[in-house]
């Protein structure tokens, strides 16, 4: 049975069969499955990094794409994630498993306190309390030396193993949590949190008179989006062993993060992994050759992307490239 | 009708400040009756309507639904309590279409369906009642006045309210599409459900409620039946002035 | 100590009415949130450094220039671009203004370099003595040109025509469109005087901070707390606003410590958003 929001999806199902789709789907995974294998270091690094930017993504996602909710301090779960296994592995010597168990829990509680003050707020104000949040956090972190090592940052102990073996088992856990954790988005948008999200984003009043508790939903979507948000941040601090306030709770990732949303598609499922290895490609190819021009490149693709991609590369593809187009949605977003 | 009313309004007031929207407003409505709401403009009528179903909160008074007091309940608390409500301008689920903003209606609410066919199959029975057929694929923003109309009438019924209100659910239409929408509202109230309904075409309204209430400057200046109002001097006067009211008195 | 903290709040305060009140027009009026005001006022810092450093011109007297300068910046920025996404979700116009922020920065990085610049005119560090009290002579210049800022910007709106298009465009789009005020042409001015204002904010804190390309992040957080306390597009607001601000964190740093700062900003700004979002001077524009 099909689902709901058919119309209007930017789904590569749209342009490809379906068949050809799944089975491009399945060759994928097993080749993510086996990928490991067959490649070096570098590309197992590189799509491990990938995949990292896709679960932030997708975290993301549920509460912005989903809900209409731009949660621009979203890094904050990130940064409570890894100081949690950080801090545990460090000072209480909990090894990597509970801990990132714990941090899950974290992102969760952290989600809940954070929704029920902040998701009373509407858009803009919003978006910008949010990042209130996550750089009030940042700082507290930076203050608090003596349990998190400030702004001089935190080592963890490292995994046991040879490096090529820790990296290939990385990639394992983080290609798991994208497993999980895309697999419970599809799961959850065929279900009536997914619609009761697209609904609150669709028209909030609406929703509301309509019988949908829009505050537990929401508090609920930002949770769900925080635990993925915090286990990512979990595992990504045991894997670079070094974490430090600026790096984890910065607001250019998040920016990042909606440029990945812009490129694959937010509101949908797979959108977040599109994006991110459309992004983190680009990025490897142009940016690394060019790194002090990296901010300015960024700036400038953000804008083209905003000019003339707004819906996200799938939609565009699907609706043609065509003058026309591009210039009915400038007209729609011009004064 | 039954004696006992299935929604009480006591003392109900919203004041913003020192205005007051609506002042000590005293309502009943019985099982099955279409109760109209009239009054000119700003006297209150959406205000009254948006603190029964909670978008507004109560400044003063209580409001019961069967005997359970639901001043102050949030609105997603109302609804599901049996009480559903359309907007003066409509707020449909925009991007989507029109059977997938009735979907969303069945899946939610004290009678959501737990099958997403079955909620599909109830939306588009639901928009067959309310006469749009054809276009349950269309976009919603490419539907026309009167059918948004009737999707947001579409949405609150496919929840089988026990009380619907309605708020100038004829605001923009024609003539014809008046008068379709009148006998719909009439089959709904047939089918069993209560209406409160706020209107400003008079011939619309007097024509199919059973009793009327006038709100004037947030107050209830009159009630009683459409034949009682239509005589009424200080309705009359609300309206059209008080020299257009003495001078009906002396015809 | 106390004492002293109020003046200090005050004097620190009138940097942040600066840093505020173009921030505060732009999201008022256009209803942008402008990420990239930051990079205005630090062009506008670049700009009085420059002038400074090679003509030795004095801070105080390039802020007209700095000005000048980011009217023609802020001008373009929203007649070629911003007035082209403007009418799209939250996330995208944020977004789109961060773009545009680093893109500013990047430039600024490369003509100027990260080098830590700061400005220093003769007379830094000395400052009236009244009893207890010190107020150093650029803390108060800067109070004296926020005042006088914030008083041309009223006369601005209330008394030019330019002005008065702009507070019916805010107020109501479609009826100021329909009277046929040209509403592309008013917002890229808006912008030009959003960031003009940004400008002298720039001129004004180079001899209080050290300039790098990356202090527009920072600057942009603080005119948001100043624009939400003050309630948005209003010239009195931003007064307020400013102030409150600046007194809130030399009180709050008396009785915690001053690396809190950021964390007393936000309590300050979440506490206004949810009990009285419409700011303490309480009115939506005008």
């Amino acid at each position: 049975m099909r689902g709901l929001f058919s119309s209007g999806v930017q789904s590569v199902m749209v342009i490809l069969n379906r068949k050809v789709y799944t089975t491009l789907f399945i060759a994928a995974f097993l080749a993510f499955a086996v990928f490991p294998y067959i490649a070096s270091g570098f590309w197992i690094r590189l799509v491990t990094l990938i995949f990292l930017s896709a679960i932030l993504a997708q975290g993301l996602n549920i509460i912005a794409g989903f809900t209409g909710y731009a949660a621009f301090g979203n890094m904050i779960f990130f940064g409570m994630g890894g100081y949690t296994v950080g801090v545990l592995m460090t000072k209480v010597q909990v090894s990597f498993l509970p801990s990132l168990f714990v941090s899950g829990i974290v992102g969760i509680v952290t989600g809940i306190l954070l929704g029920m003050l902040l998701l009373r707020l509407k858009g803009h104000y919003f978006a910008l309390a949010s990042l209130g949040a996550a750089e009030a956090m940042r700082q507290i972190l930076d203050n608090l030396t003596g349990l998190t090592g400030g702004a001089m940052g935190l080592t963890l102990p490292q995994m046991a193993g040879k490096p090529a073996q820790v990296n290939t088992n990385f990639y394992y856990i983080m290609f798991s949590l994208l497993v999980l954790s895309f697999a419970a988005t599809y799961w959850m948008s065929r279900r009536r949190l997914g619609y009761a999200l697209k609904a609150i984003k669709a028209n909030e009043e609406s929703a509301d008179v309509m019988g949908i508790n829009t505050t537990l939903y929401k508090i609920v979507a930002w949770s769900i989006g925080g635990l993925y948000t915090a286990l990512a941040g979990g595992i990504y601090a045991y894997w670079f062993t070094f974490i430090e306030p600026a790096t984890m709770f910065d607001v250019v990732v998040v920016v990042k993060l909606f440029v990945i949303l812009l490129l694959g598609g937010s509101g949908t499922v797979m959108g977040p992994l599109y994006g991110a290895f459309i992004f983190e490609g680009i990025s490897e190819i142009v940016w690394s050759r060019f790194l002090h021009l990296h901010l300015g490149i960024l700036g400038i693709l953000i804008i083209l992307i905003i000019f003339f991609i707004p819906n996200g590369l799938i939609d565009t593809v699907r609706r043609g490239f065509s003058l026309k187009n591009i210039r009915d949605t400038i007209r729609e977003q011009r004064v | 009708m039954n004696k006992e009313p299935i929604l009480t309004g006591q003392h109900v007031s919203k004041y913003f400040g020192a205005l007051r929207a609506v002042d000590n407003v005293d309502v009943e409505v019985y099982a099955g009756e279409i109760l109209g709401i009239i009054g000119p403009n700003g006297a209150g009528k959406t205000t009254l309507l948006s603190m029964i179903n909670g978008t507004l909160p109560i400044t003063k008074g209580k409001i019961f639904f069967r005997g359970q007091e639901i001043s102050g309940m949030r609105p997603y608390r109302i609804a599901e309590l049996g009480i559903s409500r359309t907007f003066q301008i409509v707020k449909p689920f925009p991007g989507m279409t029109a059977l997938e903003n009735v979907t969303l209606g069945a899946l939610f609410g004290r009678n959501r369906e737990r099958d997403m066919s079955r909620a599909m199959e109830r939306a588009a029975e639901t928009l067959k009642r309310v006469r749009i057929e054809g276009k349950e694929y269309v976009l919603v923003e490419k539907l026309n006045v009167s059918e948004r109309k009737r999707l947001e009438l579409a949405r609150a019924l496919t929840q089988n309210p026990d009380l619907l209100l309605l708020d100038e659910v004829m605001a923009g239409l024609n003539t014809r599409e008046i008068e379709d929408i009148m006998a719909l509202i009439q089959e709904v109230n047939r089918a069993g459900t209560t209406l409160m309904v706020i209107e400003h075409v008079m011939k619309a309204i007097m024509g199919i409620s059973s009793r009327i209430v006038v709100l004037h400057h947030g107050q209830k200046i009159a009630e009683g039946t459409p034949a009682e109002i239509s005589e009424n001097r200080q309705v009359i006067s609300a309206y059209l002035g008080e020299k257009y009211s003495r001078g009906m008195q002396e015809t | 100590m106390f004492s002293q903290a109020i003046i200090n709040g005050i004097l620190f305060g009138a940097v942040y009415v600066c840093i505020g009140i173009g921030f505060s027009l732009a999201w008022g009026v256009m209803n942008i949130i402008n990420l990239a005001h930051g990079s205005f006022i630090m062009l506008g810092a670049y700009v009085t450094y420059s002038l400074f450093t090679h003509l030795r011109i004095d801070p105080f007297l390039t802020t007209p220039i700095s000005m000048f300068v980011l009217y023609f910046i802020g001008y373009a920025s929203q007649k070629y671009l911003l007035n082209y996404v403007i009418r799209s979700s939250i996330f995208i116009t944020l977004t789109f203004t961060f773009g545009l922020q680093i893109l500013i920065s990047n430039i600024a990085l490369l003509i100027w370099t990260a080098d830590y610049k700061s400005v220093a005119p003769s007379y830094a560090g000395e400052g009236l003595v009244i009893g207890d009290w010190v107020i150093p002579y650029i803390r108060l210049g800067i109070f004296i040109i926020a005042l006088i800022l914030t008083g041309l910007f009223y006369l601005l709106i209330v008394k030019t025509k330019t002005g008065k298009a702009i507070t019916a465009t805010a107020l109501n789009l479609e009826g100021a469109r329909t009277v046929g005020v040209d509403v592309a042409e008013i917002y890229a001015r808006t912008m030009g005087i959003s960031a003009a204002l940004g400008g002298a904010a720039g001129a004004l804190i180079t001899p209080i901070m050290t300039i790098t390309p990356f202090i527009g992040g920072p600057l942009v957080g603080k005119a948001f707390v100043v624009a939400i306390l003050g309630g948005l597009g209003s010239t009195m607001g931003a007064l307020v606003g400013g102030m409150v601000l600046g007194l809130a964190e030399q009180i709050g740093s008396l009785l915690l410590p001053s690396a809190y700062q950021e964390a007393i900003g936000f309590i300050v700004l979440v506490l206004v958003l949810v009990f009285r979002p419409q700011g303490i001077v309480g009115k939506q524009f005008y």
